[in-house]
């Protein structure tokens, strides 16, 4: 067993995959904890009750979202306008919901429609850097890890307000592009994943200069992989 | 506060989940075609570097690819440590770092 690899523990019963996405995830829970802070004490003091603040987090669950959610909220934006911005933010959700769906071929729907909410940017980029398509017990652990860590910030901040003043200061926020950067360099194998990875930040920074929100993340991602596979052999399996 | 609050939140949570579950419950019910399957692949490979760039250079529109933006060092220790593949826990603590001193100092 013991030069049989990593695909042993992708083999292996659901229980030890799960714990190893929970693990994998683990480098990521103290900056999503912080993050989950900061929105609960930023919440309560634009006027949200603790109560409206865990339930949309716990509803809602897609930080970004929340984070632009709550000013519109205080200035008394239309119940629309928010819930517009909010779909407009999440799109990127159907490139992930669509990249994960053949993992989850076999499950019963029920479970299906439970697993989307917790769909979640960071949980995507390490399951899909440890296998893809990816292992779905080991997303599972990652989804639940993060969620843990967001879901658990979020009542700290409501109660204690943000803990750390700054985040930017002590570059907590960095560690979302850093680990996406350290996850899309383990997934480059051939020069057509260069190509690929490359044209899609080119195209999201172009689009990020020119339009406002996250428009750049869904232009890019539908765009280059769309163009990509209709340009590429699909490998003999 | 508005007395719509909880109205609001349920739209929330509706738009945001009518982003989750189609494709996941579509396509996860049969075989997927070759062409469809390598689009499927690929989209991490496009979507991760569309998500990780903007953050990194992108600031409220303007591009920020000048050597005082910590966050451009910050990716250079990301990418040197990757390739040594240092543990995602190690890579992550130090580019933060990085990029805190930076700040500091700048």
């Amino acid at each position: 067993m013991s030069d049989a690899g990593p695909d042993a523990a992708e083999e292996g019963p659901p229980s030890g995959r799960f714990r190893a996405g929970f693990v994998a995830s683990l480098a990521l829970v103290p900056s999503v904890f912080v993050y989950g802070t900061v929105f609960g004490g930023l919440a309560v003091q634009a006027g949200l009750r603790p109560g409206q603040v865990w339930g949309m987090s716990l509803l809602v669950l897609a930080g970004a979202s929340q984070f632009v959610a709550v000013p519109m909220l205080a200035a008394g934006a239309p119940a629309v306008a928010i819930v517009l911005t909010t779909y407009v933010i999440n799109m990127r959700h159907y490139l992930m919901a669509a990249s994960l769906a053949p993992a989850f071929r076999g499950f019963p729907r029920a479970w299906l429609a439970l697993v989307a909410h917790w769909i979640n940017d960071e949980s995507f980029a390490i399951a899909v850097a440890h296998r893809n398509p990816p292992d779905p017990w080991f997303y599972l652990g990652s989804a639940g890890a993060i969620g843990v860590a967001f879901l658990s910030g979020v009542p700290v901040g409501t109660q204690l307000g943000g803990l750390v003043a700054e985040p930017a200061r002590w570059g907590l926020d960095f560690a979302f592009p850093a680990v996406f950067l350290a996850l899309i360099a383990v997934q480059l194998h051939r020069w057509t994943d260069w190509l690929v990875a490359l044209a899609g930040g080119g195209l999201a920074i172009a689009v990020a200069l020119v339009l406002p929100g996250n428009w750049h993340i869904v232009i890019a991602g539908v765009v280059v992989s769309g163009v990509a596979a209709l340009v590429l052999e699909p490998e003999s399996p | 506060m508005r007395t719509d609050v909880w109205l609001v939140i349920a739209g929330m949570a509706v738009a945001t989940y009518l982003t989750r579950a189609p494709l996941l419950l579509a396509l996860a019910r049969r075989p997927l075609p070759p062409r469809l399957r390598l689009w499927l692949r690929l989209i991490p490979l496009a979507v991760l570097p569309a998500l990780a760039l903007p953050l990194i250079l992108v600031d409220h529109g303007r591009l920020m690819a000048s050597p005082a933006h910590p966050p451009l060092w910050g990716a250079v220790v990301v990418f040197v440590l990757a390739a040594w593949r240092v543990n995602l826990f190690a890579t992550i603590a130090l580019a933060v770092a990085t990029v805190a001193l930076l700040r500091g100092l700048g």
